[in-house]
């Protein structure tokens, strides 16, 4: 699959079973949307057999709803905010569609991701609710632990439509031990060309941000997709000369080296993306990269796991090695005391709510 | 070579490896199935369906499995998974409810993945190479109207889906056993003595269901769509006159709208497929109390109305 994403003139060149297999693990990675951009650009559509085509143009369809759904998402929150004055400074999926980066066409999302000042969050929320957002988690253990500790405000969701609104303050969790400074993401904001009101981090910190989602927020199901995010913004960057110069300056700025390394290395390593060599060891040498331990056991349990396997069943190596990084997330998400407290809050609450709906059936 | 012409312990067996594969109009389906009672299931309600034989040369649109759950759950009240790709959708049921949890599952499987067709939630039959549609919400009757239908000639398309493609401007055929529920197993076996039924399988979350056999000539021609003609919502009200009445265009572009799983998802297309089809259809209600008057006016309707074919 890795192959195909690579070089996708081979993938019509494949027999059923191996095509069988490619469309199945990009289904399950959440990149079969993103497949399909890549065969259409190369105008290889024409030369699959229909039963494969349709799948694939089943999964454009999903993924342009997404995008509709997204743009449409952005223009509502764009009006609820029209009176305050304030930019909107996009994140994620959001930014990548609205810059129209290539690595954005067929890419799915799923919710949409904003940038705000903390001064201005209660006016924010104030105009949110009268627009017809509504908090989504209403647990009073959730409100805390995403108004204390997290780096974004509780997930909203609009009463019609249903879609999620979440509202950063800044990239990482407050309670994780890398603390970058918040104001210097918001202060290098760039204007989004043609979409007045609009804006991106800068081109260095969106690199930076997909790095530090996907080597710290655990989400690693996402994985595969995370890590072809990262290899797109680098390749489409990369032809911009004063971006490789600053990338490494920045996030030393940032103190945040370590998931700009993992990056670097690991779609150096496994998808080939063409980083020029100087970068690649500045990065090795830097004081603040990884150690040697943590370097060894992270290249065995990233390569497992971004590495796509059976689609039937979930291999044990592949379990073993989430459940590891799954782990290392939370921990590097909160203190130690935090976490057990944290966990068991979450497990009563998960064993009260069976307990209740055993009594029911 | 049929499903039906394979011995039930030749499909045991299969089910039990590899895993059968056969068609079902536009789509592949592999299953594999640890389960006693399904290849009788199988070989009786899908025995018409050509079986494909190794080595592939087309992919399969659905793998799935049908396995009891691992450990000692194989003895206490038994029960049954069901898997698209390795993911379970549906909580369990009970081990000698596979024949139901297949279907939805397969349902499932279809409307998630078929967003290359404008989706409906209707039964549709075939007259002359022209397609009637009877889109329904659970109750409105469709199922029974659709079985009767079958029963008396017509050629099943699909009992759930109008599987609309918008660039053959047709309904794709999904012939499968027809889901009746409750009161309408009765009135289906009332109707026709002949008429192939499976076991009932009560205290489902639909209630009871029992699977109608489609018939013969349906599955040989699955490879065959149907121009889109006729479109009736039925609506079964009881101690009412059968009433058969023609919709306004801008109403049934509503409801047609309304009735389609993935009009959103489909975008422009949705939007000009719905739009051809009111130009082009006869789009009607009928509220019915007696299936015998509602079947007579649909003959009726049937044989009166010239087809026009879109453009």
């Amino acid at each position: 699959m890795l192959q195909v994403f690579q070089q996708p003139e081979r993938f019509p060149e494949l027999d059923a079973v191996s095509q069988d297999l490619v469309l199945r693990q990009s289904r399950r990675a959440h990149l079969l949307g993103r497949l399909e951009a890549i065969l259409r650009e190369k105008g290889l559509l024409d030369r699959l057999k229909p039963r494969v085509r349709n799948h694939l143009i089943s999964a454009r369809n999903l993924v342009r709803e997404d995008r509709r759904m997204l743009t449409w998402e952005v223009n509502r929150v764009q009006r609820a905010l029209w009176n305050t004055g304030l930019d909107i400074i996009l994140l994620k999926g959001g930014a990548y569609v609205f810059l129209d980066l290539p690595m954005a066409q067929g890419r799915p999302v799923a919710d949409l991701d904003i940038l705000m000042e903390p001064k201005d969050f209660p006016l924010i929320e104030a105009c949110m609710a009268q627009h017809g957002w509504e908090q989504a988690k209403l647990h009073p253990y959730d409100q805390r632990y995403y108004r204390e500790w997290m780096h974004e405000l509780p997930p909203l969701r609009h009463r019609v439509r249903m879609t999620e609104l979440d509202i950063h303050h800044t990239i990482i969790p407050k309670t994780s031990r890398l603390q970058p400074d918040s104001r210097l993401f918001l202060s290098s904001a760039q204007k989004i060309p043609g979409h007045p009101g609009l804006k991106t981090l800068a081109p260095t910190d969106m690199v930076i941000h997909a790095a530090v989602h996907l080597f710290y927020d655990g989400d690693f199901d996402k994985g595969l997709r995370g890590l072809l995010d990262l290899d797109g913004l680098l390749s489409h960057w990369a032809l911009d000369a004063t971006f490789w110069p600053q990338l490494l300056p920045r996030a030393r700025v940032l103190n945040l080296i370590r998931p700009l390394y993992y990056a670097l290395h690991f779609c150096h390593r496994l998808l080939g993306t063409p980083i020029p060599e100087t970068i690649l060891a500045e990065a090795n040498a830097d004081p603040q990269a990884p150690g040697m331990v943590a370097r060894v056991v992270m290249n065995q349990l990233i390569a497992r796991i971004m590495t796509p396997g059976n689609p039937d069943r979930l291999e044990f190596t592949s379990w073993l090695a989430w459940s590891l990084l799954y782990i290392r997330s939370h921990w590097l998400r909160m203190p130690p005391r935090m976490l057990i407290s944290h966990l068991t809050q979450k497990g009563l609450r998960r064993w009260r709510f069976d307990v209740r709906n055993r009594r029911i059936v | 070579m049929k499903i039906g012409q394979q011995s039930q312990q030749e499909l045991r067996r299969h089910l039990g490896s590899q895993g059968l594969r056969w068609s079902v109009g536009p789509f592949i389906v592999h299953l594999r199935a640890k389960v006693p009672n399904f290849p009788q299931f199988l070989h009786t309600f899908y025995g018409e369906n050509l079986l494909l034989s190794p080595p592939w040369d087309d992919i399969a649109d659905f793998h799935l499995t049908l396995h009891p759950p691992p450990g000692l759950r194989r003895f206490w009240r038994p029960k049954v998974h069901f898997r698209l790709d390795g993911n379970a959708f549906f909580t369990p049921f009970p081990l000698d409810h596979a024949p139901p949890l297949f279907e939805w599952g397969l349902n499932m499987a279809i409307a998630s993945r078929s967003n290359h067709y404008l989706l409906f939630h209707a039964a549709v039959l075939e007259k002359n190479g022209n397609a009637l549609m009877l889109p329904g919400t659970p109750g409105s009757g469709k199922s029974t109207l659709c079985a009767a239908l079958m029963l008396r000639g017509f050629r099943l398309l699909s009992d759930e889906f109008g599987l609309y493609c918008p660039q053959q401007k047709r309904f794709m055929a999904n012939p499968r056993p027809i889901g009746l529920k409750n009161e309408s197993i009765d009135i289906i076996r009332a109707f026709d003595s002949q008429a192939i039924l499976s076991q009932e399988f009560p205290n489902t979350r639909k209630g009871t269901v029992c699977y109608l056999q489609p018939s013969a000539e349906s599955v040989h021609n699955a490879h065959n769509g149907a121009i889109p003609t006729w479109i009736v919502f039925p609506s079964f009200q009881e101690s009412q006159p059968t009433y058969l009445e023609t919709l306004p265009q801008a109403t049934s572009f509503l409801r047609l709208a309304a009735n389609a799983f993935n009009y959103e998802t489909m975008g422009a297309t949705g939007f000009e497929c719905v739009h051809a089809m009111i130009q082009s259809c006869s789009v009607m209600q009928l509220r019915f109390d007696r299936l015998e008057e509602a079947l007579s006016q649909l003959h009726t309707l049937t044989q009166s109305t010239q087809p026009t074919v879109p453009t």
